[in-house]
């Protein structure tokens, strides 16, 4: 398989977020990935302290030059996560825009991160970069409740509120939306969330077919960091091999989530002892450890087709 | 598993494998955790017809340590470098290892002195004394060509007695495992191979002295490769983790995952390159994602042989 991806996110020295989170089970996966860090920071900003620096957008078209000049500027997937600056996430588009001129079918996997839980957490100037620029753009998008109402004005309150916003996401864009964890109430109880997927396809005859699914996925009681990036790597591979399945491609990027988080909770307990909150070093994703999972997903989440 | 985490301070390019990208995923694909500074990011390497980015200061470079070290997590079973430029960027590596040894006084530093080849010194002249006066002394691990090796000796290599004199000097200088990666010595088995050389003078736990000095023939490819310096250090790290004490299995179990990557890289760039053309730098980038089952259980396809060894 010779698929190359761009991915520009984040760099830590220590830990797994941005890239790091994206890069190797990309690449255990057999992707060919080409990493640009939009910034390099020691660590995750969970931690007490974190220290770095961030890479401005001319620095990154520089980057992108450099690759064009080689004329090897050709890109099956784009990958992007989290991000604070309007002008970066503008040369960002700019270069999106570019590759997909040179290969049209390229496929950009966008995480549009702006929030969560009711809240932004990047620049409130960032929302209609992403509205109007970023996701008209994109082919699958992660958002999670809250970047979904954002980006669609509209509210969920109910499973078919959902179907409705999914469905003005495609008309936006993107063929291939993932609300990566909602408020919706769990049938398995509340030891569970509730993720939904909507992919859209056209059919030889040229008439417009939807697929859509529903995962009730376990709870865990932490706080992690670098989880949203793994699923979008994730999601951008299993796509890759289930294009036209999105129930697969959900099972089998939910069920790695799965096995990745219960490796990490349970070794994050070991670590902090009986009785003790795990700290953000603790918390941090068993990546490495998890490298047979990332191969091959057992799958323990299952994908309800619904209408 | 063993949780062992190694610090890596080496270049990085968006696109290929060089420095931390050579370095990092087949360490990663072995168990490792790693840690990496990207002490440059660029576009790719330099071999290309054009290549862009920026690079990293020692302030730079020092902020995101004190960013590690304000964490406690300063906390490092190895430390791996490999190409430099800047020789205040190196005295700030230097520090960042005292510390970090200081941290954790069974470190291992595995040094990739990179100063030149074929005669000629291709970074700047004013990091030959760093590497010897204050870089090397700190190293466990070495890992320098001839020319490298004859640079920081003042020692030239003509034949095997040389370079074993060569390496014992290397040892007295301060690393206890010094592998000679490429030299000009003849091979047995003709010009179609080049010779490498490795010699370990250990102190085990008990007080035990183990030495040993070994020889390889390595098939040589008619090809300018990038970045396997890069992943002969890094799997020489991974190999001598398994074999801390048997410096024949720890290198022909690293020259055998290099003959993998390089066969399969030499293929695939003919293939691309078409019947009778000479690839070009991109197409000549390693193999590495194709390269992971090699890079995971390498099968033993180079032999050394033991020159001599000594238990007391």
């Amino acid at each position: 398989m010779e698929c190359r991806v761009l991915s520009i996110q984040s760099h830590v020295v220590r830990g797994y977020v941005g890239n790091k989170s994206a890069s190797f089970p990309l690449q255990v996966l057999g992707f060919e990935v080409d990493s640009i860090n939009s910034v390099q920071f020691s660590n995750h900003t969970g931690y007490s302290h974190w220290k770095g620096q961030v890479l401005t957008a001319d620095e990154l078209h520089v980057l992108y030059e450099g690759i064009k000049l080689n004329n090897v500027h050709h890109y099956d997937y784009v990958l992007t996560g989290y991000t604070r600056d309007t002008s970066f996430l503008e040369m960002v588009v700019d270069i999106v825009q570019e590759l997909k001129r040179a290969n049209p079918n390229l496929v950009y996997v966008c995480d549009p991160v702006l929030g969560d839980h009711g809240s932004m957490y990047v620049p409130q100037n960032l929302y209609p970069v992403y509205k109007n620029k970023v996701v008209p753009v994109a082919d699958i998008i992660t958002p999670n409740q809250f970047e979904a109402e954002l980006l669609t004005g509209k509210n969920i309150s109910t499973q078919k509120d959902a179907v409705e916003v999914m469905d003005l996401l495609h008309a936006m864009g993107p063929d291939t939306v993932v609300i990566t964890s909602s408020d919706l109430p769990p049938r398995l109880g509340d030891r569970f969330l509730v993720s939904l997927g909507s992919q859209r396809h056209v059919r030889p005859d040229g008439s417009r077919t939807t697929q859509r699914v529903r995962i009730e996925v376990p709870k865990v009681d932490a706080v992690f960091v670098g989880t949203g990036d793994l699923f979008a790597a994730m999601l951008l591979a299993w796509t890759h091999h289930y294009p036209n399945d999105l129930k697969t491609a959900c099972e089998k990027t939910f069920s790695v989530m799965h096995h990745v988080i219960q490796r990490t909770i349970s070794y994050a307990h070991d670590l902090a002892g009986p009785g003790r909150r795990p700290s953000p070093p603790q918390l941090e994703l068993r990546m490495v450890q998890s490298k047979a999972d990332i191969e091959d997903p057992a799958i323990v989440t299952e994908a309800t087709v619904i209408s | 598993m063993q949780e062992r985490r190694v610090l890596s301070i080496q270049s990085h390019v968006v696109r290929g494998y060089v420095g931390n990208k050579s370095a990092v995923f087949p360490l990663q694909v072995l168990g490792f955790e790693v840690d990496s500074i990207n002490s440059v990011q660029f576009s790719n390497h330099t071999g290309y017809a054009h290549w862009k980015g920026q690079v990293l200061t020692a302030e730079e470079l020092n902020v995101l340590y004190e960013g590690i070290k304000l964490n406690n997590v300063h906390h490092y079973d190895y430390i791996l470098t490999g190409y430099s430029r800047d020789t205040s960027f190196l005295e700030t590596v230097v520090d960042i290892i005292k510390e970090l040894k200081k941290a954790n006084p069974g470190l291992v530093y595995v040094c990739d002195p990179v100063l030149g080849d074929q005669g000629a010194m291709y970074v700047p002249e004013n990091l030959l004394p760093v590497y010897k006066n204050k870089v090397v002394p700190l190293a466990d691990i070495l890992t320098p060509n001839q020319f490298e090796a004859e640079l920081l000796t003042g020692r030239t290599i003509r034949t095997a007695a040389d370079a074993v004199q060569v390496m014992d000097l290397l040892h007295d200088m301060g690393p206890e495992t010094v592998v000679l990666t490429s030299t000009d010595l003849l091979s047995k088995h003709g010009d179609q191979f080049l010779v490498a050389l490795g010699s370990q003078k250990i102190k085990k736990a008990d007080g035990t002295r183990v030495s040993q000095k070994i020889w390889m023939d390595i098939p040589k490819v008619d090809a300018v490769f990038v970045g396997t310096g890069d992943l002969f250090a890094a799997m020489l790290l991974a190999w001598t983790h398994h074999h801390p004490a048997d410096l024949k299995t720890a290198c022909e179990k690293t020259a055998s995952v290099m003959h993998h990557v390089i066969q399969r890289t030499i293929a695939y760039a003919n293939e691309m390159a078409g019947p009778g053309k000479r690839p070009s730098p991109a197409q000549l980038e390693l193999r590495m994602v194709q390269s992971k089952a090699d890079i995971e259980n390498p099968a033993t396809v180079v032999r050394a042989e033991l020159l001599e060894t000594s238990v007391h």
